[in-house]
């Protein structure tokens, strides 16, 4: 394995297969707090170099968080579909790159390869492309799931609508709810954030939802996203919960500080598979986001990206229903701002797709990010033109209780005529019956919540 | 398209034929030009009418609902108003305490080891220490052994410390010489994170330290400010070492009501030598209110911003 | 799109019956006493594929018993496999159904087919020359296995006037023509001569068709 690079008579030599996929990041203000960043412009294409020449059966060997420290490697590890891994494991970083890129590499050849990929190659073959490259490859993947409807098909954008109310008032979370839904919101999820965390109000609010989607026959899915432990109680209080929701970091110990490990998370699903209200093969849900394994410091010197990819790794265990990318919401400490995040989203959606998971995104800032609304709206264009498979929406994209600004119920509609994608047939089917919209065309009731019982 | 199958001389001639005629690669045929269309007389949007929705919905939520569309998107005053909230809020984040703020209001200036402002967003890090200067001019000034040390600090709202930031300072150091306590030096800190509270009661040997910090902007809310308590602050001491009030101003907890349960907070403290997750609050849950309940925003009707 | 484009046909149905019954094959033209077994195959461009049916009988033991096309051609074909054409070879050995479709697929696929006449090619020309005929046109147009044709096909008035062309380009004779209405609407003609004539009655053929679609009402 050769781990060094010469750039007009410069030599770089980099001490692991760790330190090049740090080093070759783009620009990240949470690698620079976390000191794993290149030191300079140069470096960190030496470093790429580098990283195009190793294979990803190295990168296989080369795991950033050893096997024997770290439950999440030995998942992928163990877990590894070995005639999937045969099939890639030759090509060098570089030659996978370009594997993906080409035009006879489809959609259906890259699904069959995903089980053999492990989460350092995703990001290993991330860093060495730009943010086209990203959109190209992404928009190719196709990954469909089916809970109560199916997401992913060629051709569709949906969304989560995401009603959060501060105090968890049930009367306020469903006016929300009622608006979204006449803007064609709402096909990958009705998901609420609650302010309180306890299996009553989880139960609570996951009744009021399941009654709001069967006055209507509404064919979509309803979450509420409290910790994991939370929900596998509220399963006992006789409520319909067609997702479980979980939040993800990319190694055993920033796990433990989310309050999860493999073993519960195994437990959570068994559970949920029995008592379930949704109808089809996937049922969980999780969210990440890039930083938050740094957050706990519990990155092990792994940059953002890698111990992203990390969190997929994880997550396909569990055959999600939906999996998305927190993208701009954890702070200007690990995204510092519009590129920044930009290059975030579109990194996050192409790992996770790869892997083949139905990848959405929140595409979102704090107000304390040095991102505009507008380049806040090109995101949601390019991760609409790059088949990200939902964004998120809620009223003029301000979330009142976590006070960020994201995806608003106007930007779903927006985003779908400008690059022609519908909402999953069924729902698509059930906006049609009510004249708010068809396919990718906004339609007469557009916005009139009289619509709806 | 016979490269490679030499076997169709029909392809082979047709191609020949096709380079002869000059058509082997011509432009695609062009479609004639758009005419452009006479002006109408005058034109005018669909008249917009404020959905009944949105009224009946503010009783419940301050999400904004009901406010209609023109095509998919929003109508002009909505997006005037949502740039206004989103001003407030980004102004509030970039505003910088003035050096000599401190002073002015008689408060001890300390900074944390960020240099600027840019930094102390990037470098959390930073922004939990003292920089030498401070840390030992504070060492050697401040007043030691106290029972409560109140610290006032800029946080992600420069603008709420210099708004309700004295008045919930001054009336938190009345409610504890009220109650007889021992008073640390008061002192404002520049750049600063909840977890400098650490640093600087660790020096002052303060049993409790309360930081009052502007709290990160919501959309149209720079003003809020928050408070976080911790008994026995030491560099080391985590969140779950803290007790918290957030929300401090006046459409959210006022600031008098605020200082009165921060000082039943500090009281728990020191009459149970803890805080934070072991912290019982019970004892005290009628004079704590809202505050024994964590700290939830209340929904409070959203501030029309511009009028014109 | 430039003019003179292959329009590929497609093969929409292929189907072998190695042991079909007695009743059948004497319906369809076969000899229950030589052949045994019928391939059956759709097409939705008809004259490429007499031309492919009668290659399938130089290169494997098979006849070609019934090969027929359908009123008003592939734009109002029966159903979604029926195409302009219903091509049936015969023979008493399985294998060589076997190495006569793999030779039509190819001659479809690589060899004979139209051309669009027009950009859009909505005018279809079929100018094709075929070097040495097999023993099914062969017999059809009255010549000598092994002879050289040109089969020229294109709609009623272009192909009647582009025949014109044809014959004066080079040292060819008229063996048939086919005037309109065929099946298909469309009118043919097959001419003979030596190869390089052929060729050039052919290209004079399509060159004539290509300049009515420029310019069909007059000069």
């Amino acid at each position: 394995m050769k781990l060094s690079a010469t750039i007009r008579g410069n030599s770089y030599t980099f001490r692991s297969v760790k330190e090049v996929l740090a080093r070759a990041n783009p620009p990240k203000s949470g690698d620079d707090l976390a000191g794993v960043s290149a030191r300079d412009p140069v470096e960190r294409v030496a470093a790429r170099a580098v990283l195009s020449q190793l294979t990803l059966g190295e990168l296989r060997a080369n795991p950033v968080v050893p096997y024997e420290q770290d439950e999440l490697t030995r998942l992928v590890e163990d877990n590894l579909d070995e005639g999937a891994f045969n099939a890639v494991k030759h090509l060098s970083v570089g030659q996978f790159r370009e594997w993906l890129l080409e035009p006879t590499t489809t959609g259906q050849k890259l699904r069959s390869v995903a089980p053999g990929l492990t989460p350092e190659m995703a990001a290993a073959a991330c860093k060495l492309m730009s943010n086209m490259d990203l959109m190209v490859v992404g928009a190719k993947c196709e990954v469909v799931v089916r809970c109560n409807n199916t997401l992913g098909l060629p051709g569709t954008l949906s969304s989560r609508l995401q009603p959060n109310h501060p105090t968890d008032d049930v009367q306020g979370i469903l006016y929300s709810a009622r608006e979204g839904l006449v803007y064609g919101c709402g096909d990958a999820v009705i998901g609420v954030n609650p302010a309180t965390d306890t299996p009553e109000s989880t139960a609570e609010i996951l009744r009021a939802l399941g009654d709001l989607r069967a006055r209507n026959g509404i064919p979509t899915q309803q979450c509420v996203l409290s910790h994991v432990i939370v929900q596998m109680k509220a399963l006992a209080l006789d409520c319909p919960m067609d997702l479980m929701f979980q939040s993800f970091a990319g190694s055993e110990s920033a796990n433990r500080a989310f309050g999860i490990s493999v073993a519960l998370m195994d437990e959570a699903y068994d559970l949920m598979r029995r008592k379930k209200s949704s109808t089809g093969p996937n049922f969980m849900y999780f969210e990440t986001g890039q930083g938050n394994a740094l957050s706990s410091d519990a990155h092990h010197g792994a940059d953002q990206v890698t111990m992203e990819a990390r969190c997929y790794g994880f997550a396909r265990r569990y055959k999600p229903f939906l999996v998305n990318t927190v993208v701009g919401f954890i702070g200007p400490e690990y995204l510092e701002d519009g590129p920044q995040i930009t290059r975030a989203g579109l990194e996050d959606h192409f790992m996770g797709k790869l892997m083949g998971l139905p990848m959405g995104c929140d595409a979102c800032f704090t107000y304390h990010a040095k991102m505009s609304q507008d380049e806040l709206e090109s995101l949601k264009v390019l991760l609409g033109a790059a088949g990200c498979t939902y964004l998120m929406s809620m009223p003029v994209g301000d979330d009142i209780m976590l006070n960020y600004q994201s995806s608003s119920f106007h930007d779903i509609p927006s985003v779908r005529s400008l690059v022609k994608k519908s909402p999953a047939p069924e729902f698509d089917a059930w906006l049609a019956a009510r004249g708010i919209s068809s396919g990718h065309t906004p339609g007469e009731r557009l916005g009139d919540v009289s619509v709806l019982r | 398209m016979s490269r490679g199958y030499p076997e169709s001389r029909t392809r082979d001639l047709v191609a020949q034929l096709r380079r002869q005629l000059g058509e082997n690669d011509p432009n695609p045929p062009r479609q004639p030009l758009p005419e452009v269309a006479f002006p109408p007389v005058r034109v005018f949007p669909s008249p917009r009418r404020r959905s009944a929705l949105a009224e009946a919905a503010a009783a419940h939520t301050t999400a904004l609902v009901g406010i209609g569309a023109v095509g998919t998107r929003y109508a002009t005053d909505v997006v005037l108003q949502f740039q206004a909230e989103l001003a407030v809020a980004h102004g509030a984040v970039a505003a910088e305490l003035p050096g000599d703020w401190a002073e002015s209001k008689g408060y001890f200036p300390l900074i944390s080891r960020v240099t600027s402002h840019r930094e102390f967003l990037l470098r959390p890090d930073l922004g939990r220490r003292l920089s030498e200067a401070s840390a030992a001019k504070w060492a050697a000034e401040c007043k030691k052994d106290v029972d409560v040390q109140p610290i006032l600090a800029d946080g992600l709202s420069a603008v709420a410390t210099q708004g309700a930031g004295p008045e919930l300072m001054g009336g938190f150091i009345a409610e504890c010489e009220r109650r007889g306590w021992k008073v640390g030096t008061p002192c404002c800190a520049k750049f600063a994170r909840v977890w400098l509270e650490d640093e600087i009661g660790q020096l002052a040997r303060a049993k409790v330290a309360v930081i009052l910090l502007g709290e990160r902007p919501g959309l149209g809310t720079g003003d809020g400010l928050s408070a976080y308590l911790v008994f026995n602050p030491k560099l080391g001491n985590t969140d779950g070492n803290r007790n918290m009030m957030s929300n401090i101003h006046a459409r959210g907890i006022p600031p008098a009501d605020a200082a009165k349960r921060l000082a039943v907070l500090a009281q728990l403290m020191l009459e149970q030598g803890t805080s934070g997750v072991a912290l019982d609050l019970a004892p005290r849950a009628a004079e704590l209110g809202e505050a024994a309940k964590g700290g939830y925003r209340k929904p409070e009707p959203r501030t029309r911003l511009v009028e014109v | 799109m430039p003019v003179l484009e292959p329009i590929l046909p497609r093969v929409l149905a292929v189907r072998r019956l190695p042991g079909a019954d007695p009743a059948l094959l004497r319906a369809y033209g076969a000899d229950p006493e030589r052949h045994t077994s019928l391939a059956l195959v759709t097409v939705d461009q008809d004259d490429p594929t007499y031309v492919a049916l009668d290659e399938a009988t130089k290169h494997a033991r098979v006849d070609v018993v019934y090969a027929r096309s359908f009123y008003a051609g592939s734009r109002h074909a029966s159903g979604p496999h029926s195409g302009e054409i219903l091509g049936v070879l015969a023979s008493d050995d399985p294998s060589e159904i076997d190495s006569a479709i793999e030779v039509l697929l190819r001659t479809l696929a690589h060899d004979a087919c139209f051309y669009g006449a027009n950009a859009d090619s909505s005018i279809a020309v079929f100018p094709h020359v075929i070097a040495s005929l097999g023993h099914y046109l062969s017999a059809q147009a009255g010549l000598r296995a092994g002879e050289p044709m040109a089969y020229l096909v294109a709609p009623p008035l272009e192909a009647t006037y582009a025949l014109d062309f044809a014959l004066k380009a080079a040292d060819v004779r008229l063996v048939k023509a086919f005037p309109p209405p065929t099946e298909t609407n469309f009118a043919a003609s097959w001419l003979t001569g030596d190869l390089p004539a052929c060729e050039a009655a052919a290209m004079a053929f399509a060159e004539a068709v290509v300049d009515v679609a420029r310019s069909p009402r007059d000069r």
